[in-house]
């Protein structure tokens, strides 16, 4: 904590960017060798992170300076279980990105790893920061790197998806900011302090008519980033047309910071408001996972099949993060680190062959397993993670949610189950028309199948598919006290059963054990929260 | 009992002005005893007065109190926008540097006119009586009048200035009856005494006809909407660093003005005592609420459409009038504040964009298209990040100053229960990046028109696009300094009520 | 009663010769307007007590800028210019008795304040004294308004440099 380790995770690949600015544009191979050693840097340095105090419930690695005074904002960074993974998803995903535009990008280098790099920044920044004005101001600066990155780099309307993207964006956070400065001047009539420091608002107690018009505020900007129905349709645009890179870095961290806000900001700092819309977002999610996976169904480009498959998961992923269960806000969390590796995985494996044939139109492809059985191979192990095959990263994540659901309504867990099995549909449609029959388009025959550097973008995210499904319990300790200070937050309005004064018995009947895990996974241990902390110790963790 | 006449104090604080002053006499006889081609050297000795006001300025500043018979304020507030003129006139002469060369104007009145202009800037951001306020403003506004058409060749030139001066004198004698009126009202045509005259009492309907004639007036001069119509044309027919200077000092000292007004003179005024409107009780707050939302929402629309970047620059800033009379709006310390911090963000970010299409003027090609920026980034890829840089700023996009000058300007509205005022302002925000990207496309994604003249940087443009750049960025990410100071200085708004003491 | 009746009639006057000025087509008929709408403006200064005003109105408006009107309006020789009139010998006669009358009076009144000395000292706010509102004018412009007094000096500058910028060759 003395050594500042977020700062330096942070500002890596500025510092990367910064130092690009002074290389001359011609030296493409420079470029890209700095390039990648700044963005491998930066996931060498947030691994340190993986190593916290499990069980202290309070904000790891904190750092704080002062900033602006006068208004009370401050440098103010510090993680906690959540946001540590997500960190790691993003060095992860960055420099996987930056890997794979290796021989994708040839125009314009520089100025493509330059904002390829602040971007990361902002994404970092965004996640880590508990100053909200801090928060908000990496949250915008994420906004404009994006922009170019389609607009210049991308295919298609570049132009036009860039610009959707932007100012749908746009116009989601700034009634965001509204609603930052209305609990900002709230917080002040109640403590007489002007201050941005999340943890503060995180214990205010805010009226419910406030509440209720700050998280329709927050709603709009996280909504139109996780993407929620009906604010999903920048999503696809984007998607298809940004380059390989930006589509996985898309995928993969930047739908997660509509998460990441729901979680960190709505839940904790209005739950009334929260509980109050819980039949809102719960049937806006059934919507988004039935209907992106009906819609990816009949998509005939590849990449914009991919791209509705987000809807549908991320539809998913917000059904279990309303729930309001521990089990499901878990499995909320799992699951969007899921949807980072496998979707981006998915993005890679459209660019791998969109490199060599140059369309995405999946008629175009067939029998491609014969061609390139290295890819094939790890395009079905993407596909059975998306899916939620058991043994993979999926399966860990759906079961929680559908688990965490089905106590609160099983009727939304019947809808969330056939997404599932649509999922299936598609994916497995679409392997079958690519991978799949004879090769009967001469180009296909001459693709050549994954060199090295290739394969190492997959690398990481198969060991990481592979370990998530067997063995998750590391990821799962990590996120106990986060999604504790979460539900106590949330749920504390229910009953008395998860709050810490009542500890006799535990009374809520919303929270039950999982049913048996499948063999080789130790059992969750949810005594942190089930219950109180003098019934926890006697029992025995599942597993460590 | 106070001495008579001009003390040796008053030459004291009145230094900037006298050392402005001076200069522009100065530039005047340089003009005529310079040789022929050495009248590049004026730039430097105008920027050397500048430089002196400056920091004759700093000497007097932390003072707070009037000289000059009460007719003149010496405090932060005043301080603080007369640092803004000289710095918004500094950039302007650096500007001009080569810009006149291209033209082919003559520098010597050139620069008289705009320390001229200066000057009366100054006098409109310390004046606290009417007479001296508008004194201060008609300097301005003839100075104004005759740089907008200097370039005489260009036709666009002569008829902005014809419009100009037209539609000024017509606005300027209406806030001229309304300041009559306020003196029939009060018999005195001090600020301070008004204010205490009108303090209690109904205004009746000559107050609030004086009022509206104010409002009018000033909202010419702010160009807010619907007193904008000279704003498009003025600014696209005047030399390129005039439509800088007029953009950023005139407005910056408009609004000084109009605080000096209506804070210090009017502040019982602000909520009620106008009369009714649609039952409700009327004060001027409300009418500054109409034009702010008007000009936002109109200037934004109408820059959306526009393909010459003057013009769209000329309606982004009336969309900024709009902006800024949210903190007016507000109308408490942290909205003037706002409205402080605001003005001198927008000083750096106008000018930097203003300097790209200076930077486009050379021979044979006009340059204020959009589409002259094409391809930009590949032919000084310096000037294009710049320009992106001013347009993410102009937009509200941090890590830029224009955003934290938003943000100020939205906390000051939420605070004072304007949320509706603050929907709409973030939401023409938002509108407004539209036709912002646009040039950033222009730049960034066209490719350059086959056969254009190369582009060329002098070193005093490059001079003013570091300052612009720098200024932008630095007070984006670490505004403290810029916080701390437009809040002292807005707090001494109104609080300076005794005639200072001797020195020290 | 008499100063309201003074005043509006006056006020009509001075709106309708200011119609006049910018809807007649003749240029010197709208510079004679003018000349009549400043003299109207000049006695409203003086039912009013300002004898100072109506004086300056009177020599710089009607007297300098008229003439300077009618010099731009006969060099730029517009059509249906001062040709029209016909018996210069009668103008010359009505010429010669204004010019007398005017000198008539500026002697009278030099003559009447030179018999009147200036106090020593006046106080800064005082009221109507002897010696008309121009002493006081003066000493209000010359302490408590200085600033504008000064300023205004600078926008006279500024005028007339901006004049001969507009108005000379392009070289």
């Amino acid at each position: 904590m003395t050594y500042h380790l977020l700062s330096i995770v942070l500002f890596t690949p500025l510092a990367g960017a910064l130092v690009l600015l002074f290389v001359p544009r011609a030296q493409v191979d420079a470029i890209r060798w700095i390039a990648n050693a700044f963005a491998l840097a930066g996931f060498v340095v947030s691994l340190p992170l993986w190593n916290f105090d499990v069980q202290a419930a309070q904000w790891h690695f904190v750092e704080k300076a002062e900033w602006i005074p006068s208004i009370g904002a401050t440098y103010y960074l510090g993680v906690d279980g959540f946001s540590i993974l997500l960190i790691l998803l993003t060095t992860l995903m960055g420099f996987i990105s930056v890997l794979s535009s290796w021989e994708a990008i040839t125009d314009r280098v520089k100025e493509y790893y330059i904002v390829l790099l602040v971007l990361q920044t902002g994404m970092l920044g965004a996640f880590m920061s508990l100053d909200f004005l801090l928060f908000f101001l990496f949250w915008e600066v994420m906004l404009v790197p994006m922009y170019f990155v389609i607009g210049i780099w991308g295919g298609g309307r570049r132009l036009y998806s860039a610009i959707k993207f932007f100012l749908y964006t746009l116009v989601g956070s700034v009634v965001m900011l509204l609603g930052i400065l209305a609990l900002y001047f709230y917080n002040h009539t109640v403590t007489g302090v002007y201050t941005f420091d999340v943890t503060q608002f995180q214990q205010l107690a805010v009226p419910f008519n406030i509440q209720r018009w700050v998280f329709l505020a927050f709603f709009l900007g996280f909504a139109i980033k996780v993407p929620m129905f009906p604010f999903h349709t920048w999503l696809p645009d984007a998607h298809t047309d940004a380059p390989t890179a930006g589509s996985v870095i898309l995928a993969a961290v930047l739908l997660k910071m509509g998460t990441y806000g729901f979680i960190r900001f709505s839940l904790p700092i209005l739950p009334e408001a929260s509980h109050y819309f819980v039949p809102l977002i719960v049937w806006l999610s059934v919507i988004g996972i039935v209907y992106g996976a009906l819609v990816a169904l009949a998509q005939t480009d590849w990449k914009r099949l991919v791209a509705y498959s987000s809807v549908s998961h991320m539809g998913m992923v917000m059904l279990g993060m309303f729930a309001l269960t521990p089990v499901a806000l878990t499995g909320s969390i799992v699951q969007q680190l899921n949807h980072g590796i496998s979707t981006g995985a998915l993005f890679l494996i459209v660019g791998i062959v969109y490199e060599r044939r140059h369309t995405r139109e999946i008629s175009d492809y067939g029998g491609l397993s014969k061609v390139m059985p290295v890819f094939a191979v790890v395009f079905l192990i993407m596909t059975l993670s998306s899916i939620g095959l058991p043994a993979l990263n999926g399966f860990i994540g759906e079961l929680l949610i559908l688990a965490g659901v089905f106590v609160v309504n099983k009727l939304w867990a019947a809808v969330a189950a056939s997404g599932i099995v649509l999922g299936a549909a598609y994916m497995l449609w679409l392997y079958q028309r690519t991978m799949f029959g004879t090769v009967d388009k001469p180009e296909n025959a001459k693709l050549t199948d994954l060199n090295l550097r290739e394969f190492a973008t997959f690398a990481p995210l198969i060991a990481l598919a592979v370990w998530i499904g067997i063995y998750p319990a590391p990821l799962l300790r990590r996120l106990d006290t986060s999604v504790a200070r979460v539900i106590t937050r949330v749920n504390s309005v229910y009953g008395p059963a998860l709050a810490k004064s009542n500890c006799t018995t535990p009374t809520a009947p919303a929270i039950t054990r999982p049913p048996a895990p499948t063999p080789g996974a130790p059992s969750l241990d949810l005594t942190g929260f089930a219950a109180c902390a003098d019934e926890a110790a006697p029992k025995k963790p599942g597993g460590k | 009992m106070m001495p008579l006449g001009f003390t040796r104090l008053d030459f004291y604080y009145l230094l900037p002005e006298l050392i402005v002053t001076a200069g522009a006499v100065a530039l005047l006889g340089g003009d005529v005893l310079l040789a022929r081609g050495r009248h590049r050297l004026l730039t430097w000795v105008g920027l050397a007065f500048l430089g002196a006001a400056a920091v004759a300025l700093a000497f007097i500043s932390g003072r707070e109190g009037t000289v000059a018979q009460g007719m003149y304020s010496v405090d932060g507030f005043a301080v603080f926008f007369k640092l803004l003129f000289l710095v918004a006139a500094a950039l302007t002469i650096l500007m001009s540097h080569r810009y006149l060369d291209v033209e082919g104007a003559r520098p010597g009145e050139y620069y008289f006119l705009v320390l001229c202009a200066t000057l009366g800037m100054m006098v409109m951001a310390a004046g606290v009586d009417l007479v001296t306020l508008f004194i201060g403003l008609e300097t301005m506004a003839v100075s104004f009048y005759i740089l907008v058409g200097y370039i005489k060749p260009s036709r666009r030139s002569n008829e902005a200035s014809i419009k100009y001066f037209l539609l000024g004198t017509f606005s300027l004698g209406l806030l001229l009856y309304g300041m009559s009126l306020l003196y029939g009202l009060t018999g005195s045509t001090e600020l301070r005494t008004i204010a205490t005259t009108l303090a209690g009492g109904r205004g009746g309907p000559l107050l609030a006809l004086a009022v509206m004639l104010l409002v009018a007036g000033m909202g010419f001069k702010i160009a807010a909407v619907p007193f904008h119509a000279w704003a498009p044309d003025v600014y696209e027919g005047a030399p390129t660093p005039i439509t800088a200077f007029i953009s950023v000092g005139s407005k910056a000292a408009s609004f000084a003005m109009l605080l000096r007004i209506f804070f210090e003179g009017l502040p019982a005024f602000r909520m009620d005592g106008l009369g009714t409107i649609f039952g409700q009780p009327l004060g001027w707050t409300y009418f500054f609420y109409v034009l702010s939302i008007v000009s936002m929402t109109l200037g934004n629309l109408a820059a959306l459409t526009q393909n010459n970047l003057k013009r769209m620059l000329a309606y982004s800033s009336i969309a900024h009038a709009g902006y800024l009379l949210i903190g007016i709006v507000a109308a408490t310390p942290r909205g003037v504040m706002a409205a402080l911090v605001y003005l001198m963000v927008y000083t750096f970010m106008q000018l930097g964009a203003f300097a790209i299409v200076v930077l486009m003027r050379r021979q044979d090609v006009i340059g204020d298209e959009l589409k002259d920026l094409s391809g930009l980034s590949v032919r000084q890829p310096a000037a294009a990040v710049a320009m992106l840089i001013f347009m993410l700023s102009l937009g509200g996009i941090p890590p830029t100053a224009g955003f934290m000058g938003k943000f100020s300007l939205f906390a000051a509205a939420i605070e004072s229960g304007y949320v509706g005022l603050a929907i709409i302002g973030v939401l023409n925000s938002a509108i407004s990046l539209y036709y912002y990207v646009r040039v950033v496309v222009y730049m960034w994604v066209r490719r350059e028109e086959a056969a254009a003249p190369p582009v060329v940087m002098s070193r005093a443009l490059a001079l003013v696009l570091i300052v612009a750049v720098a200024g932008t960025l630095v007070l984006g990410v670490y505004p403290r300094a810029l916080f701390d100071l437009a809040q002292a200085s807005a707090s001494t708004l109104g609080r300076a009520d005794q005639a200072l003491g001797l020195l020290r | 009663m008499l100063d309201a009746i003074a005043f509006y009639t006056l006020a009509a006057l001075i709106l309708a010769f200011a119609i006049a000025v910018i809807t007649a087509r003749n240029p010197v008929h709208s510079v004679v307007f003018l000349v009549i709408n400043f003299l109207a403006v000049a006695i409203v200064y003086i039912v009013l007590g300002a004898e100072f005003l109506a004086m300056i109105q009177v020599l710089v408006y009607a007297g300098g800028i008229v003439v300077l009107y009618l010099f731009v309006v006969m060099l730029v020789n517009l059509k249906r210019g001062p040709e029209a009139h016909q018996d210069p010998r009668r103008q010359t006669g009505a010429g010669v008795g204004l010019a007398v009358a005017v000198l008539a009076e500026l002697t009278a009144i030099l003559a009447y304040t030179g018999r009147n000395p200036l106090p020593a000292v006046v106080p800064a706010a005082s009221a109507r004294g002897p010696g008309g509102n121009t002493e006081q004018l003066g000493w209000l412009l010359y302490t408590t308004y200085l600033i504008p007094f000064e300023v205004a000096s600078m926008l006279l500058l500024v005028a007339m440099i901006g004049a001969i910028v507009l108005a000379r060759k392009v070289d």
